[in-house]
Order: C-alpha cells, then sequence, then structure tokens
C-alpha cells in the first residue's frame, strides 16, 4: 500500500501541484466552495424531508440534488488531487480514513433515499409525506455528512 | 502594547491556541456554519436570481433563520479564532478582505429582504425586479469571495 503512496506522489499530477505556485492552494480553496454546495445542499434537503420550512414545495427542494452533484464531484476531483500529491501523509492518516468510511455510509445512505424517492408505490413526495424510514435516511445523512466535515478537518491534527 | 498585542496575550487567546481539542473543534464549527450559511442564503439568491422557479420566491425567507444560525455560529468560532492569533490576522490583507466582503454580504442581505420580501408582502406572484436581480448577483459574489480569502489567509501575508 505504501508503494502505492509513495508511486502517486510521484506521478505528474502530483509534481504538476508541487510546481505551479498557488496549485495547492486553489485546490483547497475549490473543496470549501465545493463544500459549501454539496453539505449546504444536502442539510437543506434533509432538513425538509425532516418538516423545516414546508411551505417550500418538497419536490422543489429534493430538486436541488444536481446542485449537490456538482458540489460533489468538485470535492472528489479536488480531494483526488490533494489526496494524490500528500498520498504518503494522508494514507496513515485516521482522521482520512474515517472520513472516508463515513463518505461510503453517507453514499450508501444517500442511494437508499434515491431508491426511496424512485421505488415508493405511494407519491410520498407530491404528497409532502415522507415515511418513517425515510425520515431515518434524512437524519442518518444530515449527522454523517457533519462527520464527514469533522474528520476531515481534524486530519490536520491527526 | 497594542490592543491587537494585548488580545494575543489574554487568557481566552492562549486557551484557544494552546488547548488540544479546542481550535480544530472551532474549525470545524466554522466550516459547518459556512455550509448552513451559504447553502441557505446562496439559495435564496439563486431563486431571486430565476432558477427553480417552482419555489416560493416569498416562501424562501423560510431559510433565514438557517442563515442566521451558520451566521451566528460562524461570528462566534470566528472571533475566538481570531483571538487566539489576533497580531497575526490583524496585520493580513487576506483577512482584511474577508471581513470587508462579510460586512458588504451582511449589507447586501439586508437590503434583499428590504427588496423582496418586504416590498412584494401581499404580492406573492410579484417576481423580482432588476435591482434585486443584482443584490442577489453580487451577494453570492460576495460570500463566494469571502470563503476564498478566508481560505488564502494561510497562502498570503
Amino acid at each position: 500500500m505504501m508503494d502505492l503512496f509513495v508511486w502517486l506522489e510521484h506521478t505528474s499530477i502530483a509534481n504538476a501541484i508541487r510546481d505551479i505556485r498557488w496549485m495547492y492552494a486553489a485546490l483547497e480553496t475549490s473543496h470549501y466552495i465545493g463544500l459549501s454546495l454539496l453539505v449546504g445542499g444536502i442539510m437543506l434537503i434533509d432538513l425538509r424531508v425532516l418538516g423545516f420550512a414546508r411551505t417550500l414545495p418538497l419536490k422543489s427542494m429534493i430538486g436541488l440534488l444536481p446542485f449537490v452533484w456538482v458540489g460533489f464531484i468538485i470535492n472528489a476531483l479536488t480531494g483526488g488531487a490533494l489526496f494524490i500529491y500528500g498520498a504518503t501523509g494522508f494514507g496513515v492518516n485516521h482522521a482520512f480514513w474515517l472520513k472516508m468510511t463515513f463518505m461510503v455510509f453517507a453514499g450508501l445512505n444517500a442511494l437508499a433515499f434515491d431508491l426511496s424517492v424512485r421505488r415508493s408505490k405511494v407519491d410520498w413526495v407530491a404528497a409532502d409525506l415522507p415515511p418513517a424510514h425515510v425520515k431515518t435516511f434524512a437524519t442518518l445523512s444530515f449527522v454523517l455528512w457533519l462527520c464527514v466535515v469533522t474528520t476531515g478537518r481534524w486530519m490536520a491534527y491527526i | 502594547m497594542g490592543f491587537f498585542e494585548w488580545l494575543d496575550d489574554s487568557p481566552l487567546s492562549h486557551y484557544v491556541a494552546e488547548t488540544l481539542w479546542v481550535y480544530p473543534t472551532l474549525e470545524t464549527t466554522h466550516t459547518i456554519g459556512m455550509a448552513l450559511l451559504i447553502g441557505s442564503l446562496g439559495l435564496i439568491d439563486l431563486r431571486v436570481l430565476g432558477f427553480k422557479p417552482e419555489l416560493p420566491l416569498l416562501e424562501t425567507q423560510r431559510l433565514l433563520p438557517l442563515a442566521w444560525l451558520g451566521f451566528t455560529l460562524n461570528a462566534f468560532s470566528g472571533t475566538l479564532l481570531f483571538v487566539s492569533d489576533a497580531v497575526k490576522f490583524s496585520h493580513s490583507y487576506t483577512f482584511g478582505i474577508k471581513i470587508a466582503l462579510i460586512i458588504l454580504g451582511g449589507i447586501n442581505a439586508a437590503l434583499l429582504g428590504r427588496s423582496v420580501f418586504r416590498t412584494s408582502a401581499g404580492a406573492a406572484s410579484l417576481e423580482p425586479t432588476t435591482g434585486a436581480r443584482w443584490i442577489a448577483g453580487t451577494s453570492l459574489v460576495f460570500w463566494f469571495g469571502a470563503i476564498i480569502c478566508g481560505r488564502l489567509v494561510a497562502y498570503t501575508p
């Protein structure tokens, strides 16, 4: 595994980040902008499913998912590049692996949420009556993404 | 001894800077507050600009409490982070620009409240004026600018 991390740190992507002034700062800044879209959007959807701001139609709030995806893609790309640059450091960082674990669970949870929207026989979205299990997914999503942000931030200190 | 030196030497400053878990916890809070603030205010701005027209314009003000929660979390955590290294932050141009952008963003949000939520009360179908769209557009610039400057404080004089 360590060989892989060492190899990653010597790829042309890693060298480019090292050599181009401001590249690292630009990637980190983009990661924060992506975070705002991703976590900001997801929290709004989760809170709406849980009953916050009921006068905003549930269907349009779930329709914010494309913004969330844009944030996710920005962060997968910038996060991937930051990892390649510092692979040997991140690879042994417990907070980093905890963050990745939370992300996997958050992803599976989002998939379960998405399936509940698509597969449900009753149109609970239009009726604004999310079933109990969907509210559980929304609560889990909120908590899991907070955990992702928290472990991500703690990576610098562990 | 100047004010910022005095602040840097205060027990609170030492506490934040030297207690193992306090600084990262404040940074985490600051990041979560940012997502709350930008997520909710950003959505209002985008709606005023014409995105998601199926969201009732006036009802988007239900999101304002979330924006305020995010702002309060960040004013609190940000102040403590500032106190922990007051001299450094007070000398940083980037930090100065960030604060200026936050003040502009705040004035902007107040203006948006007046031009969208107050004048159109009672006329629910009214779409925002060109002026309101300008306010919403510049709001996005100010807040994303604040994020960018905030991150770059670590890299610039």
